[in-house]
């Protein structure tokens, strides 16, 4: 079983949380003309990199909160967790 | 209109499972908790109100993980940042809430009906929780509430107790009789009454 630190709540199992996807990719600057290949990669495109990667989770039967999660997708080895408003340092 | 509890087709008094020749502590006892005022209380992000500053039933709300503040009529508990769950006898508090938590600041939700509760006592409700929830129970200590999954039915657990140990569970309503044959299934093992 996975485990996952809430920033939050603390501790808890991976069953509580729900995925979200990748928690790097940025969305354009408002107000600004945005090409269909930028809007396209926003929207669609993602890279599903094998290593360290930084994800989106909602601790959703816990606090509900939305969390940052960096997990290897190779190994589910979890690195780091952030509240949702914390920026990632790479 | 009349009401109907949320475990009424379900909660059957008397004594079942393995409980021959237990007593006291250790025959589980299993009850059914109805007429709570229930409130969630939500304070929006963009809110400059100092919440140590509001007062109700005598209670000041915290913003700390796990943490339950209570008095004998009420108990105040960390549903989440800035997300409590208020549970009271006193019905007649829901005036005083509505008064202190303005629109501008501040969510209430008034969920006495939406909500089924469950009380458990002994010295086998940890086990009976463990055997469904993937929460580590043996950390949590009186006076403290969580959110998790009992047989993956989001749940919320009151601990109001450490020795005996007893918890006071909610669940949605539609949920709740789910809840309680799961609660009573793991309970069948130890014994238990229903009170």
């Amino acid at each position: 079983m996975l485990y996952i630190k809430c920033p939050h709540c603390g501790m808890r199992s991976q069953n509580e949380f729900s995925y979200g996807g990748d928690a790097s990719v940025k969305r354009p600057e408002l107000g600004k003309e945005v090409s269909d290949q930028d809007w396209d990669n926003f929207v669609y495109n993602r890279k599903s990199l094998r290593g360290k990667h930084w994800e989106l989770w909602q601790h959703v039967s816990g606090c509900r909160q939305w969390i940052k999660v960096e997990r290897d997708t190779a190994t589910h080895e979890i690195f780091k967790t952030l509240k949702a408003n914390e920026e990632i340092s790479l | 209109m009349s009401s109907m509890s949320a475990l009424k087709n379900v909660h059957n008094l008397g004594k079942f499972g393995d409980h021959e020749d237990k007593k006291g502590d250790n025959l589980l006892k299993i009850l059914e908790v109805k007429n709570f005022l229930i409130i969630q209380i939500v304070q929006f992000k963009n809110s400059s109100i100092a919440i140590e500053k509001i007062n109700i039933d005598e209670l000041k709300l915290n913003d700390i993980p796990l943490d339950v503040v209570f008095n004998e009529n009420t108990r105040i508990l960390w549903n989440g940042p800035k997300n409590w769950f208020l549970v009271s006898t006193k019905k007649d508090l829901i005036k005083d809430i509505s008064l202190k938590f303005k629109d501008s600041d501040f969510a209430v939700t008034d969920l006495s009906h939406s909500r089924a509760v469950i009380e458990i006592e002994g010295n086998y409700t940890k086990e009976v929780l463990k055997k469904g929830s993937p929460f580590n129970f043996d950390s949590l200590k009186k006076n403290n509430s969580i959110n998790s999954l009992y047989n993956n039915i989001a749940f919320t657990v009151d601990v109001l107790n450490d020795n005996p140990y007893k918890v006071r569970l909610f669940a949605l309503r539609s949920f709740g009789e789910s809840l309680y044959q799961s609660i009573t299934d793991a309970s069948l093992e130890f014994g238990y009454q229903s009170i």
